[in-house]
């Protein structure tokens, strides 16, 4: 059967969201022609900026955070947008002034505007998995984003099933009872 | 043994319809050829295309599904792509935004797999209430296909005929019934204290134990749009069983003419390969099963100086009568947690609703819960809201387990001005896009008033909703019926009882179009059950031959 007639032979399919940084050193897909390291604020070295993200990351969101998807975020978002190295330290230094472990610790303490916007991005792209929610939108994170969890003792996430052969039941949990990740 | 270019039966369209048929002709001895629109695509790819959606995407059916250019089908991710392929007007244009998908397998890739029967008075609606049409085939006569349907496919259900649906049956579910997750339960308990049955669905998914060679269902929740395990009866499974025996699959070849010869038998089908190059295909028989829309449409753009006014279109019923079950939305938020996306995305419905003497004035109407997991709903209305920390965590898990959907499906009668005609528009081969005027009529608008939607807002009110928004825009279920309708008078329809066109002896049209009537469910195991009829009725043609 010729080519034409067939096209389930498994060439050239891209898997965006399996396609990792590594390091910060290497990104596919469509960020391959981008400049790895764009434009950053004068006390953020490229070097640091990962684990900064990662640093803000954990200060803003509670739970445990994938390294390899937290990496491919803080690609992307850097390059969205040159200042956002600067918000990042921003953000951190408001952290530490408040001598914060959680959010809720210096939340209240950032102005509104980009500082406050970052922050919200930062945690809205962790638990949406996408940085915009839109058609064509990368996708950083499926199972893994932190949307799923807080309902992942009940709920399955569609593909991922938690049971086995009509192994579920009608039995309910109580909205207390959240989950830990 | 077919070749590309000739086979005893020649079968337009790989879905459930195509394929079923196919494995009956090859059990019979006879050669067969499939032409297939769109691509064929393995069903790791899908679930990848899936995972790899934004997440305001992931409950868009057709998403995983980018078109080919040479197959279009109609893109749901924003109104102006939804305009591009199909065309609709009429005061209900939005209703009929069919989602199917021209995939190899077709739209069975993306059903929920609920089989429901009809019942003997979906099938009599004139002559007990004096409206549309009766079938000219009673139940009786369609109950052994659905049975052989049933296990064909691989359809559990329960074995107490209390639970079941309609409870005439011949022979018993292949397999028991899936359970109930939380929310399903709690609507059941709900609609029990009305005096209303929310009864387990007939569903094509393999129930605690492995069917056909596919394994048993494990609750990935995601049997809309693809089940990942195959657990679910998709056409794409059939596909490689089909080759097995012998049979010849052509994807990515778009049938545009049917060519007819002497004494008006079909003598070919002419197909455009992703190339634009023509191809002739001929056989002995000829079958289209296109879905709904796509058959209608091939028979319209076939016209010749024998029939002027398209094959198999004497009666000028080849495109009227598009059917499809009405829907609305009721959006629940609740006090307590009803929980959802345990178990399959849908596995129950209030079925006694669709029959009662009102049919004389208004349609029946099918109430379910839709047990889609909400978590990503919870996640991104939560997200939206500027939350962080724990505030952010509570309110995803309660936006998800507190909320919940539930869908009425409406009984609609066929109206020859529902009707599929070419649009001036042309898609990427150059071949007409369909153009369909779709008015639900008064018997649908007096159901929704008088009917379904006061009776949702009592079931979400036992359901201790604290807010309840029942949509007010009827939307597509696509369930696409009657644009080749069946019926003995050839001059008021377009197939006989086994499918068979009445101008063309060797043309068959089974599925959703031939249906007289649709009544409220899903109309799969019907079209199911057709087609084996219409097997039937070709082995006896050909052996006769």
């Amino acid at each position: 059967m010729s080519y034409l007639y067939r096209d389930d032979a498994p060439v050239d399919f891209n898997l965006f969201r399996r396609k990792i940084l590594i390091g910060g050193g290497l990104v596919l897909g469509g960020l391959a022609t981008a400049p790895i390291v764009p434009t950053v604020a004068a006390n953020t070295s490229a070097s640091d900026f990962p684990n900064q993200f990662m640093e803000l990351s954990s200060l803003l969101i509670a739970h445990r955070l994938n390294h390899d998807v937290g990496l491919r975020l803080a690609a992307a978002l850097r390059m969205k947008d040159t200042a956002f190295p600067a918000h990042v330290s921003g953000l951190i230094e408001i952290a530490k002034n408040k001598n914060a472990k959680i959010v809720e610790d210096f939340f209240a303490d950032v102005p509104g505007g980009p500082l406050r916007d970052t922050a919200l991005l930062i945690i809205s792209a962790w638990y949406l998995g996408v940085i915009v929610d839109e058609p064509g939108a990368e996708v950083f994170a499926y199972e893994l984003a932190l949307m799923y969890q807080p309902t992942r003792d009940v709920m399955t996430i569609p593909t991922y099933a938690i049971s086995g052969p009509n192994g579920w039941t009608s039995e309910g949990r109580p909205l207390a009872n959240m989950p830990d990740f | 043994m077919a070749t590309e270019t000739n086979a005893d039966v020649v079968i337009v369209g790989t879905g459930i319809v195509g394929c079923l048929i196919a494995q009956q002709m090859l059990d019979s001895g006879l050669s067969v050829l499939m032409l297939e629109a769109g691509p064929r695509v393995d069903r790791w790819r899908i679930v990848e295309n899936f995972r790899n959606l934004p997440p305001g995407l992931r409950l868009h059916f057709d998403a995983p599904y980018p078109p080919k250019p040479w197959a279009p089908h109609m893109e749901s991710y924003s109104d102006a792509a939804a305009a591009e392929y199909l065309q609709l007007e009429g005061p209900n244009a939005r209703a009929y935004r069919q989602g199917y998908v021209r995939y190899a397998g077709g739209a069975t890739r993306h059903w929920a797999g609920i089989c429901w029967r009809l019942t003997p008075e979906d099938m009599r609606l004139k002559s007990l209430y004096g409206v549309a049409r009766d079938w000219d085939l009673d139940y009786s006569a369609l109950e052994p296909y659905y049975t052989r349907a049933e296990y064909a496919i691989g359809v559990c259900g329960p074995s107490d005929p209390a639970l079941q649906w309609p409870p005439i049956r011949s022979k018993r579910y292949p397999m028991g019934p899936l359970p109930f997750g939380p929310g399903e339960q709690r609507f059941t308990d709900a609609a029990a204290r009305l005096g209303l049955k929310n009864v387990p669905a007939a569903q094509a998914r393999n129930s605690r134990i492995a069917y056909d060679g596919r394994p048993p269902c494990c609750g990935n929740n995601n049997c809309i749009p693809v089940c990942p395990i195959a657990a679910k009866y998709d056409a794409a499974t059939a596909l490689p069983k089909i080759e097995a025996k012998g049979g010849r699959i052509l994807a990515n070849a778009v049938a545009y003419r049917v060519e007819t010869g002497q004494k008006n038998a079909i003598e070919a089908v002419h197909y455009f390969d992703s190339d634009k190059h023509s191809h002739r295909v001929i056989g002995k028989i000829f079958v289209l099963a296109c879905n709904g829309i796509e058959t209608p449409k091939l028979l319209l753009l076939s016209k010749d100086e024998r029939n002027p006014k398209g094959v198999a279109n004497s009666s000028d019923q080849v495109g009227r009568n598009m059917m499809d079950q009405p829907k609305l939305v009721a959006e629940l938020i609740l006090a307590e947690p009803m929980w959802t996306g345990v178990g399959p995305v849908q596995g129950s419905s209030i079925m006694q609703t669709s029959q009662g003497e009102f049919r004389s004035k208004h349609g029946g109407a099918l109430f379910r819960f839709n047990n889609l997991a909400r978590g990503a709903f919870g996640g991104v209305a939560a997200v939206r809201q500027g939350l962080v920390g724990k505030a952010l965590d509570a309110e995803i898990r309660r936006l998800s387990a507190c909320t919940a959907e539930l869908t009425i499906e409406h009984e609609l009668i066929p109206d020859p001005n529902n009707r599929l005609t070419l649009s001036n528009k042309k898609d990427w081969l150059g071949i007409n896009k369909p153009n369909i005027y779709y008015d639900v009529g008064d018997y649908v608008r007096r159901s929704a008033k008088e009917y379904s939607v006061p009776l949702v807002r009592k079931l979400a009110a036992e359901l201790g909703a604290t807010d309840v928004q029942v949509s007010t825009e009827f939307t597509n279920s696509d369930h696409i019926m009657g644009g080749t309708i069946m019926g003995a008078d050839s001059a008021a329809s377009v197939v006989d009882i086994d499918c068979r066109a009445h101008d063309h002896h060797n043309l068959f049209l089974p599925g959703g179009g031939a249906m007289t009537t649709g009544g409220c469910g899903n109309s799969t195991l019907t079209m199911a059950a057709l087609a084996l009829k219409a097997a039937d009725a070709i082995a006896t043609q050909m052996k006769s031959s």
